[in-house]
């Protein structure tokens, strides 16, 4: 088959296919449409990324192979499945991936829903000095420093970074689930009452 | 036997506004209607314990316990009807925080599930000295200011300063710094961070020159790349230099 754009051909999509294939193998990050176009030059500029992909996918998916292809961040990326992690373990020198305390990812939602925030932001909805689970997700770079407050003081504004779209799995960070409205906890806890 | 009861409990609060609001599920309150007093007795029992316990966040237990007597103090005083005026609860400021931390609380749980789901996927990650990063003198072109806060803490601890016992006023400024950076950019188009601590004497003249870079930096005047984290940082010239 050759893909075709308004009659005319441009690649063959098993070509296609492989070259989105290497550029997901050597991408540092999420391949974005953007990157793609880029890397096909003038003519590759009309194909849609979004198409090879899926039939990339349902290719891995019909051959039975140990990863997949995975939106996010806003681009495409190769992961692996879920059933290897077992294996995958013993490739590192601790046991998988260290998972986050629950004060790292209380800030964590605090600053992915009401960014760009400052510490005393997340400290007065916490209720406790958040400084070294601050220091923790720096360190992991979930989290990223975006200017300061124009405000006195001018106190550093915390943001959320790819890594912490990569690390949950996200697209965006519109993608995650609507913040409960008070008003409904609250029904919610009349519920219980009676 | 008690205390052993309290700890384990007491850890697995995120602080004071998670435990208020265990108290107030465990002992079916109204959170519109918090009885102060009730509250205030519980509450107290377990900031005893985490200052015994020298918890991390004992401090902030304690302000919350003054927050509840302010509270309960204010809620005996009767009440002056000042004609129409609305009369506000003393203890509306307190349910209002909890109520928004209850749904950040809520959040988390969400977040922690993500995290499960995610945590047995890998990603495929390309080799670290892929092409981008061959180039040494130019790679990291979005350097972070906390990586370079990071590379400072790492270079000045290992500067030395010569043992001597001769106490002199050292004067040296920001501004006096901002000139000499000024113009040594101008003979040199790149200047290492690590070369220019081996000229300065004290720890104090490399503090100095460090706020004059994140000065110059921030205003635009240099600009400041590095290899990796912790890696020498590399000052050029910036868009406004020598304005």
């Amino acid at each position: 088959m050759i893909y075709l754009y308004q009659g005319v051909a441009l690649l063959e999509i098993n070509e296609l296919k492989q070259i989105v294939e290497a550029l997901l193998i050597a991408t540092p990050e999420p391949l974005t449409e953007a990157r793609f176009h880029t890397c096909l030059g003038d003519s590759g500029s009309k194909i849609p990324l979004q198409e090879v992909i899926s039939e990339l996918a349902s290719d891995y998916e019909n051959s039975g192979r140990s990863f997949f292809i995975k939106e996010v961040a806003g681009g495409y990326q190769i992961v692996t499945n879920a059933e290897f992690e077992s294996y995958i373990k013993g490739l590192f020198s601790k046991s998988g991936k260290l998972r986050l305390s629950q004060a790292a990812l209380e800030t964590l939602a605090i600053v992915s829903y009401k960014q760009p925030v400052t510490r005393n932001d997340i400290e007065s909805i916490r209720g406790v000095s958040s400084d070294s689970s601050l220091r923790t997700l720096l360190d992991r770079k979930l989290l990223e420093i975006r200017g300061r407050e124009d405000g006195p003081g001018r106190a550093l504004l915390y943001r959320t970074s790819t890594e912490f779209l990569q690390y949950f799995g996200l697209n965006s960070v519109k993608d995650l689930p609507r913040l409960r409205e008070v008003e409904d906890i609250l029904a919610e806890d009349d519920n219980e009452l009676v | 036997m008690k205390n052993q009861l309290h700890r384990i409990d007491l850890e697995m609060f995120e602080g004071p506004l998670d435990l208020l609001l265990f108290l107030i599920k465990r002992d079916e309150l109204n959170i519109y209607d918090i009885p102060i007093a009730q509250i205030t007795k519980n509450f107290l029992e377990y900031v005893d314990l985490a200052k015994e316990l020298k918890l991390h966040s004992a401090g902030d237990f304690v302000l919350m316990a003054a927050t509840l007597m302010k509270i309960k103090a204010r809620m005996l005083l009767p009440i002056e009807a000042n004609g129409d005026d609305e009369i506000e609860d003393p203890r509306t400021e307190l349910m209002n925080m909890l109520l928004e931390y209850k749904r950040y609380k809520e959040a988390t749980s969400t977040f922690s599930e993500m995290e499960r789901f995610e945590r047995p996927h890998y990603y495929h990650i390309p080799a670290t000295w892929s092409p981008q990063q061959e180039d040494n003198t130019a790679i990291l072109e979005d350097v972070k200011l906390y990586d370079i806060m990071l590379t400072f803490q790492y270079l000045i601890k290992n500067y030395e300063e010569p043992a001597t016992h001769s106490v002199a006023v050292e004067e040296v400024s920001l501004s006096e710094q901002v000139g000499f950076l000024n113009g040594l950019l101008q003979a040199k188009a790149k200047l290492s961070f690590a070369g220019l601590l081996e000229k300065f004497e004290s720890r104090l003249v490399v503090v100095v020159t460090f706020l004059a870079i994140l000065e110059m930096l921030r205003s635009r005047q240099v600009q400041v790349k590095q290899s990796k984290l912790f890696d020498d940082l590399l000052i050029s010239r910036g868009s406004t230099f020598g304005n």
